[in-house]
């Protein structure tokens, strides 16, 4: 009777467990799945995977983040691939998901995203598009970074701006190094509220501070 | 046992609950598999995204009524009922495509869309006009090496497709623009009078435009102005021509803003520098203002105002072809003012766009003749002109690629002529009433179907014009598309110098074209065929003896003709890093028998071949960008027509030689990137016709016509340099900072 009381009380526990802690599971799991991402279509299915979550999720920012992110991730590779023309489309979807998190909560992370959609925005013609787009983008990251000046993927975002920026402009790989070296500094003393908040970013500081002439 | 079995049993169960049903399947559009189709099992977290070929799979341990989703930003979202047993499941559906405004065809055969909308088809913004070389930062220079339009370097206008300068006309924000161009003297183009800066894109029609715009015969130029200012700022302009300031403030709520600018401007110092063909008693010279102020109202309308004045005044000698003079001299003063209203509001489904603009034009002109340093008797001419037009426009989406729009637009006219004798009066009203539907049917074919009526109070006569135009999406990056329209003018009021009775003049456009366009190249190839009718006949009345000055009257709608051609345009931003080039060849043929040619002709504004080619190349190392283009134009004709007893005879027939320019310029930003400049300058020199090659225009004939000379440029190389000042925080540089 014992055993059979306990053996009750575990099927009945793993229920249990599993129903609370399901969202987490899941989330946790496709948040972990950011890393391994590298194609567009990688990261379309991984948007995908969170709009699901966001859709049953109501009330919830992350899912909404996340699903953003990974659009705009989508975007980042697309850039790098030079398909310029594709990047209105892409920055259109994340934008919903950034309108939707920002309907239930507002912060530094989601600003960084929305800076991050309008940097998009102003790559497909970077010479009409810098007055409006690029303006909006320095506003956001400037609001972003008074919210919360202590986080790291703000720096990490500023550092890569001023990375690409060649030295005439006001940039150059050398600043950006510095730069990077902060926001790494950022991220080791930095620690998300919850483990569904936003942590992403540290390996990509580090790549660039290995890619740097020592 | 009992107990084990039990555990067993409920171990058993327990997996049993979770058991995991796999459903699969496959997503197409017209059996064709599509990738990256969001799979849900609505309210769960369980799905797939489909793969290249449409398929896809996922396990879930759901169980009973269920719903599948399948969504996709270009397809309609579907959603299925499945009920989930213990069984695996295949479920294959079918979608439908979403219309959707970025990918639907858009009607643009004849056209070429140049503002910041999402189609690659954009082509000229302020930066391209700024950055080609030989355009002097004007629009309708600018356009020269676009496909279509002639180079016509005598007269002021933009020449389409076998057209005269006066056949295009100009539009602000959809209001016309009655004094686009300077006032000018007989040989010399007068200049764009409206700063490139003030639109943020223009589309440029070489013919089978909208019902929305009507008086013009070949092509129709709709210039966008800018909307709010994105700071407040103070810029100024030196150069050893001209001197301006200005400056835009923008309210801290951003909802509006107000600016104005002064500009003074004087070539004599150049004239000095260079060696002018042209003999300038007078240097032209010219004083312009300008002010303006944009309002965002609470209820989400947007009004805008632009007002400028501008005068300029020069005076040409030359020397006499007559054999009684030595000199012949005109010296001209011009005034301008232009007006222009507009406003905007969303109601609902439906936009209203509403404006209403005034212009007034003064040109006075003075003939004289010189003999032994005495100056003869001055003949003046002297044109008043005063245009106010009214135009309003309802526009009703239908779904996101449909619409419907109608209005009516008012244009009258009042001018005053006096020429020795000659006292005119003109008087004119257009009224005009146009409506044109938008169909999208999916987002491979689209059509617009337009019609204009106008009535003429001065003719006395209505008009009923159609326009049609059909776009189909080849492939993914062809398209291709037709446009037919009618087109109506009135005849030019200069010409109307009796009371004969005349007509509107008109031309049928057919327009083929194909196009592809692709991440940053662009490929169109269109053939045109315009039929000209009802053209008026003039012939040359009360010559005035001691000048080559003849009044032209028509006494007729007798003339017609025709142009045919086809157009090439390839540009590339891609191909070469930094460089963004263009290419266009123009093939026309044309024949007009109108005002007073006493047969068909080609048309002496005609030339058979143009071609062009723009190159800007930006070194961001030196913060220098060069840029180059070239023209070639085969020689057009020119004829010496005179009327003798009331016929039209030509005295003279000449092939003007080939035009040939290369011209090249340099922008230098010194301070781009410089985090603490207070100041953004930027310095420009530019050398039209770098090799000097002395291009001819036409010919001047004298009375007996024993004696020419010819029409020429100004001058044959000049050289530009200014420098530009911005005050004002300059966020250009923290944006590139930011986001290169």
């Amino acid at each position: 009777m014992k055993k059979q009381i306990l053996s009750f009380t575990l099927v009945l526990f793993s229920l249990l467990s599993f129903a609370q802690t399901g969202y987490e599971k899941v989330m946790k799991e496709k948040i972990a799945k950011i890393e391994t991402c590298k194609t567009p279509e990688d990261f379309q299915v991984l948007a995908n995977d969170f709009q699901r979550i966001a859709e049953k999720e109501k009330g919830k920012w992350q899912p909404n983040y996340y699903a953003a992110f990974s659009y705009i991730q989508k975007g980042r590779v697309l850039m790098r691939e030079n398909k310029l023309q594709s990047l209105d489309e892409v920055a259109d979807q994340a934008q919903k998901y950034v309108d939707e998190a920002q309907n239930v909560e507002k912060n530094a992370e989601i600003q960084l995203l929305q800076k991050m959609i309008y940097s998009l925005k102003m790559m497909v013609n970077p010479m009409e598009r810098y007055m409006t787009f690029g303006m909006k983008a320095t506003e956001q990251i400037n609001s972003a970074e008074k919210l919360d000046p202590n986080n790291p993927r703000i720096a990490l975002i500023k550092a890569e701006d001023i990375y690409f920026t060649p030295e005439q402009y006001g940039g150059s790989q050398k600043k950006g190094i510095e730069f990077f070296k902060q926001a790494l500094e950022k991220f080791d003393s930095y620690k998300p509220k919850t483990d569904l908040d936003p942590n992403w970013g540290k390996a990509e500081a580090e790549y660039f501070l290995n890619q740097a002439p020592k | 046992m009992k107990t084990k079995l039990l555990f067993f049993f409920s171990f058993f169960f327990s997996i049993l609950n979770f058991a995991q049903v796999k459903i699969s399947g496959k997503v197409t559009f017209k059996n064709k598999g599509i990738a990256e189709v969001n799979v849900t099992l609505k309210d769960t977290y369980d799905g797939a995204t489909t793969d290249a070929n449409g398929n896809f799979s996922f396990e879930t341990s759901e169980k009973g009524a269920q719903k599948l989703t399948f969504s996709h930003v270009k397809y309609n979202e579907i959603e299925k009922q499945i009920t989930i047993d213990d069984q695996d499941q295949i479920i294959n559906t079918e979608l439908k495509e979403q219309i959707n405004e970025i990918d639907a065809v858009v009607v643009s055969a004849g056209s070429i869309e140049a503002s910041d909308k999402k189609r690659a088809t954009a082509l000229l913004t302020p930066i391209d006009i700024y950055t080609t070389a030989g355009a002097d930062g004007q629009i309708s220079s600018a356009l020269n090496f676009l496909p279509g339009v002639q180079k016509v370097g005598e007269t002021e206008g933009l020449f389409v497709r076998g057209g005269t300068g006066t056949e295009s006309k100009i539009f602000m924000d959809g209001n016309l623009i009655n004094n686009y161009f300077s006032s000018s003297v007989p040989g010399i183009a007068g200049r764009d009078r409206f700063n490139t800066s003030l639109f943020k894109g223009n589309i440029f029609s070489s013919g089978g435009y909208s019902a929305l715009y009507g008086q013009a015969l070949s092509g129709a130029l709709m210039l966008e102005s800018v909307d709010l200012p994105d700071q407040s700022s103070y810029d100024f302009g030196v150069s050893p021509i001209f001197l301006n300031g200005s400056f835009q403030k923008l309210s801290n709520s951003k909802n509006s803003s107000y600016g104005a600018s002064l500009g003074y401007s004087n070539l004599n110092l150049m004239q000095k520098i260079f060696n002018f063909n042209t003999d300038f008693m007078d240097a032209p010279q010219g004083f312009n203002g300008d002010a303006n102020f944009r309002i965002k109202t609470k209820s989400g309308g947007f009004i805008k105002y632009y007002g400028m004045f501008d005068t300029n005044t020069m005076g040409v000698k030359t020397e006499s072809l007559e054999p009684e003079y030595d000199f012949s001299s005109v010296k001209l003063k011009g005034k301008n003012t232009y007006h222009n209203l507009s406003f905007r509001q969303k109601f609902g489904k439906y936009l209203l766009n509403a404006g209403t603009s005034y212009s007034y034009n003064q040109s006075d002109l003075k003939f004289s003749t010189e003999k032994n340093n005495v100056e003869g008797e001055e003949s003046q001419l002297l044109n008043d002109g005063n245009y106010i037009n009214f135009k309003a426009v309802i526009d009703r989406k239908i779904n996101k690629i449909s619409a419907l729009r109608g209005g009516f637009e008012l244009n009258y006219a009042n001018e005053k002529l006096n020429f020795g004798a000659v006292n005119k009066n003109y008087r004119d009203l257009i009224s005009s009433a146009f409506m044109e539907t938008d169909l999208g049917f999916s987002n491979h074919l689209s059509a617009k179907i337009g019609v204009r009526a106008e009535n003429s109070s001065y003719l006395n006569k209505t008009n009923i014009a159609p326009r049609f135009a059909l776009a189909y999406r080849l492939a993914k990056d062809w398209t291709t598309s037709f446009a037919y329209g009618l087109f109506f003018q009135n005849p030019e009021s200069k010409y109307v110098n009796s009371s004969t009775n005349l007509d509107f003049q008109q031309s049928q456009h057919f327009i083929f074209q194909v196009q592809r366009s692709t991440e940053g190249r662009s490929l169109r190839f269109e053939a045109f065929y315009k039929k000209y009718d009802e053209l008026i006949k003039t012939q040359s009345i009360n010559p005035n003896s001691n000048q080559n000055q003849q009044i032209q009257t028509a006494f007729s709608n007798n003339g017609d003709g025709f142009a045919k051609g086809l157009e090439l345009f390839w540009r590339d931003k891609k191909t070469f890093e930094n460089i963004d080039y263009w290419v266009s060849y123009s093939f026309l043929d044309s024949k007009r028998d109108f005002l007073n040619y006493p047969v068909s002709l080609k048309p002496n504004f005609a030339s058979e071949h143009t071609i062009s080619a723009v190159a800007k190349r930006f070194i961001p190392k030196w913060k220098t960008g060069i840029n180059f283009s070239y023209t070639y134009a085969k020689g057009r004709p020119y004829y010496d027509i005179i009327t003798q007893n009331n016929m039209n005879i030509i005295r003279h027939e000449v092939k003007l030689k080939d035009y040939n320019a290369l011209n090249l310029s340099f922008n230098y930003l010194p301070n781009l990137g410089k985090k603490d400049a207070k100041a953004f300058t930027i310095f420009v020199l530019s050398i039209s016709n770098v090799l000097g090659t002395k291009n001819v225009y036409g010919y001047n004939f004298s009375q007996s016509g024993n004696r020419s000379s010819t029409v020429v440029p100004p001058v044959n190389t000049f050289v530009f340099v200014g420098m530009f000042i911005s005050f004002g925080v300059d966020k250009t540089q923290d944006a590139i900072n930011n986001n290169l």
